[in-house]
């Protein structure tokens, strides 16, 4: 059994007891996760400054990088590339950030670092046209496919109510760490993507998500895939029209990063730098119902940078 | 003399290749003007083409006729990928059977020329299928894109698995070829009556059956130089006659019946000395007589396959008539979509030869061969098929590439204004009413925010639509995940209409001047 085998078991048993000891599992669980134990902070927001230089001052008030990369360990890094348009339209990650997370990831010793998305458009056309393929390898990353079932596993989610399987990809089986890079955006279904929505780009049957209340399943899933670090991407932000947005017009510049462990807390901040009260985004509340994470941001120790 | 056999295998060899592997370029990496160039060269679809538009593409269609004028029927022993699949065949079965087989035929000039008539009548009175059903180019699309395109993908994704476990990323599974079983049996079934022609006749196809064979054999009765035997070289072997596979060498009268032959220069490798080659001189042609009684029953039955085919069509359409369902969808399945650039579907179906070149080129899959929704005259032509994939917003490759001109070539921005279609929404099947839950899916994909969310009952939000905002994508229909039957679908726009441009809302800046966090 190799450690991420431990893991994944352990974590299993440790959500199926949590539906039992709920909160005392929950604290925990999230003991297990940081790798390198208690970081100094809930949450870093950083604003002002260029995707890249924002990310380098953000993971560095939390330690660097390598409070949660250790030499050799293979890294998955999950952005959003979900849709054929460039980077300025906002509807993708932004490949400055992504290329720097990859870069990061590389200098603390990754044996490999894959990037992948399940998208929406055609995969080979978003992966070239949001820039973020050219950035990747640029670094040294690989681009991996997510474009079929074969990629996929059966999962079970062991505290979800109306999502109760799924198949998940194999890179988020198989890897060491998992960093999740939302784009923060306006979103048609379900108000806002951030980080927990961003996680359905991991998985195979959407479809069933969509049929069986989709803010239900999103905070389903968080409740069993829980990333080893978010980033929230708020360089530019779709505001209207969003996910894939018409026009450059349904962008802002906002110039803002988030980083958090916790997907409902960096989902919470998100929501409110986008001018939106956290509990208009139902599966924001739903996912801390189901003690995902914390909204209560007033309660956490946050990190606030300024360039 | 002997170097223009040697040539001929080479240019065929580079050609057929080339235009093998732009019907299997599934990754979409061979850029789309090569392959016009490559098309250029296919003397029915340009032709078809340079009727309708004029593009640099007509130069092809020059150089092909020029070239007959010149030297013959070259283009269907170089530039024919059919012809070319037939030699390698023909060349099989001299491994096979005996070498020197062949035997000089009176060919069969009034089946092949009232075939040609028939298919150009059809052709002006707007049905192209026999011109479809026979035409070469068309005819090895399809082979490849049905038959042999399936064969690569699982060959790429047998090599993928291995790869995969030896952690090299060069490769990537292909999900799925989506492949129509009727299209696919079709070809199969050409294939097998190709093989068989020419295993066991040579190049009958091509002199009895191929609508470009028969224009080409016309041009070439006024080609300026022509293989001729020289009487006095010739040593009176036949070698000549036995190894012609157009069978069109008499060799006991030394006479060639060049509007039949193909210009492969076996004749003239073959020859021990120089007695046959090109030349200038004017002979008089050898003019076949022909058997009336048996051909004209043949033109009796060519005559008769279509209107058994118009009634075959009309009685499997009322087979097809379903009952009609509240929501429209499945009525959508009834009518294709074209392709955007082809203006009309009608405009459409008579002028795509079916080559389903599109089809293998289009990045999503999108376009599918259909099989009667275009009625008999459009078998095989391709439409938008939104259950499988939809039409990329961004994405023209179809219209770059399209040899026929059937769908124009279009720029990128003209596209976004192109209505294929228009969006119907079905409120009673929506998830949102249905489940009382949001979706969305519909909205997320719509390029245009035709469709778009807006407050429904307390916190939900449903789909509402702005029909002249919508281009026909089917990105809603794909993305709608309502089982079985959609609750939002494109209906398709016979004749294609302007979609309105998005006006431009521009976003309201939240951007904090205060440098404060708003937490």
């Amino acid at each position: 059994m190799d450690r991420r085998t431990f893991f994944k078991k352990s974590i299993g048993a440790s959500v199926f007891a949590g539906a039992l000891f709920n909160e005392k599992f929950n604290e925990l669980f999230n003991v297990n996760y940081n790798i390198d134990g208690i970081l100094p902070f809930d949450l870093v927001a950083v604003k002002g400054g260029e995707p890249d230089v924002m990310f380098r001052k953000g993971i560095d008030a939390l330690g660097g990088i390598s409070k949660f990369i250790k030499k050799g360990q293979k890294v998955v890094v999950k952005p959003n590339i979900g849709w054929d348009v460039t980077p300025e339209r906002a509807a993708n990650t932004n490949p400055i950030l992504v290329s720097e997370i990859v870069q990061q990831c590389i200098s603390a010793g990754a044996s490999d670092v894959y990037v992948f998305d399940h998208t929406c458009d055609n995969w080979q056309r978003c992966y070239k046209n949001s820039g973020i393929e050219s950035g990747v390898k640029k670094v040294g990353g690989k681009m991996a496919p997510g474009n079929s079932e074969k990629y996929y596993r059966d999962v079970k989610i062991p505290n979800g109510k109306s999502l109760i399987k799924a198949k998940e990809h194999e890179l988020i089986l198989n890897s060491d760490v998992f960093i999740n890079v939302p784009i923060l955006k306006h979103h048609g279904g379900t108000r806002l993507t951030i980080a927990m929505k961003n996680l359905m780009g991991i998985v195979w049957d959407r479809g069933y998500w969509h049929r069986n209340d989709l803010h239900q399943c999103i905070a389903d899933y968080a409740t069993y895939r829980k990333p080893n670090l978010n980033i929230v991407d708020a360089y530019y932000v779709m505001k209207q029209n969003g996910p894939r947005g018409v026009s450059k017009d349904d962008v802002v510049v906002m110039k803002s990063l988030l980083i958090s462990t916790d997907m409902v807390a960096i989902d919470t901040a998100a929501t409110k730098l986008f001018g939106m009260n956290p509990t208009e985004v139902r599966y924001i509340q739903l996912a801390s119902e189901q003690k995902v994470g914390r909204m209560d941001l007033e309660n956490l120790n946050i990190k606030r940078i300024s360039l | 003399m002997q170097w223009l056999k040697r040539f001929r295998v080479i240019v065929a060899i580079i050609f057929s290749i080339a235009i093998t592997i732009i019907f299997l370029d599934y990754l979409s990496v061979i850029p789309s003007n090569y392959v016009a160039f490559l098309t250029s060269l296919q003397l029915a679809p340009n032709l078809m083409r340079t009727l309708v538009i004029l593009t640099s593409a007509s130069f092809g269609l020059l150089f092909v006729i020029i070239l007959t004028f010149l030297f013959g029927r070259v283009y269907c022993s170089t530039l024919c990928p059919l012809g070319v699949l037939q030699d390698v065949i023909i060349r099989f079965a001299n491994i096979r059977k005996r070498k020197n087989r062949f035997r000089f035929r009176k060919q069969y000039y009034l089946l092949h020329y009232s075939l040609f008539a028939l298919i150009v009548i059809l052709a002006l009175a707007g049905s192209i299928v026999l011109l479809n059903l026979l035409e070469p180019f068309s005819n090895y699309g399809r082979i490849v894109a049905n038959l042999l395109s399936p064969l690569v993908v699982s060959l790429n994704n047998g090599f993928e698995y291995i790869f995969d476990h030896l952690e090299i990323m060069s490769l990537f599974h292909i999900q799925i070829i989506y492949v129509s079983a009727m299209s696919a049996i079709s070809a199969g079934i050409f294939l097998i009556v190709i093989v068989y022609l020419s295993y066991n006749h040579g190049r009958l196809f091509c002199n009895t059956l191929c609508p470009v064979g028969a224009l080409l054999s016309i041009l070439s009765r006024f080609t300026i130089f022509k293989i001729i035997i020289d009487v006095n070289n010739c040593k009176e072997c036949g070698l000549c006659e036995k190894v012609c596979k157009a069978s069109c060498i008499n060799s006991n009268n030394k006479e060639i019946d060049f509007a039949a032959c193909v210009g492969c220069f076996n004749c003239i490798s073959a020859c021990p000395t120089v007695g046959i080659s090109y030349d200038a001189r004017k002979k008089k042609i050898h003019t076949t007589e022909i058997n009336i009684n048996k051909s004209r029953r043949s033109v009796m039955k060519i005559f008769a396959l279509p209107t058994f085919g118009i009634t075959f069509s009309k009685i499997f359409n009322d087979v097809l008539e379903n009952p009609k369902n509240e929501s429209g969808y499945l009525e959508t399945h009834k009518h294709p979509i074209s392709p955007p650039g082809s203006l009309s579907v009608e405009r459409f179906a008579s002028l795509c030869t079916a080559c389903h070149l599109c089809v293998s080129s289009c990045p999503t899959q999108v376009l599918f061969p259909s099989l009667l929704e275009y009625g008999i005259a459009g078998l095989f032509q391709p439409r938008l098929n939104f259950d499988l994939n939809y039409c990329n917003y961004d994405c023209i490759i179809c219209s770059q590439i399209c040899p026929s001109g059937a769908i124009l070539p279009i720029d990128i921005n003209t596209k976004k204004e192109i209505q294929i279609g228009k969006v119907e929404f079905f409120k009673p099947d929506c998830i949102v009413v249905t489940k009382g839950r949001d979706c969305g899916a519909c909205s997320e994909h719509c390029p245009t925010k035709a469709v778009k969310m807006v407050p429904y009952k307390k916190y939900l939000m449903i789909p509402e639509i702005e029909i002249d905002l919508c281009v026909g994508c089917g990105a809603c229909q794909y993305a709608c995940p309502v089982l079985p039957n959609k609750a939002i679908y494109v209906n398709t726009n016979t004749i294609h209409q302007k979609a309105r441009i998005p006006e431009v809302i521009k976003a309201k800046s939240t951007i904090n001047e205060t440098n404060e966090f708003p937490f």
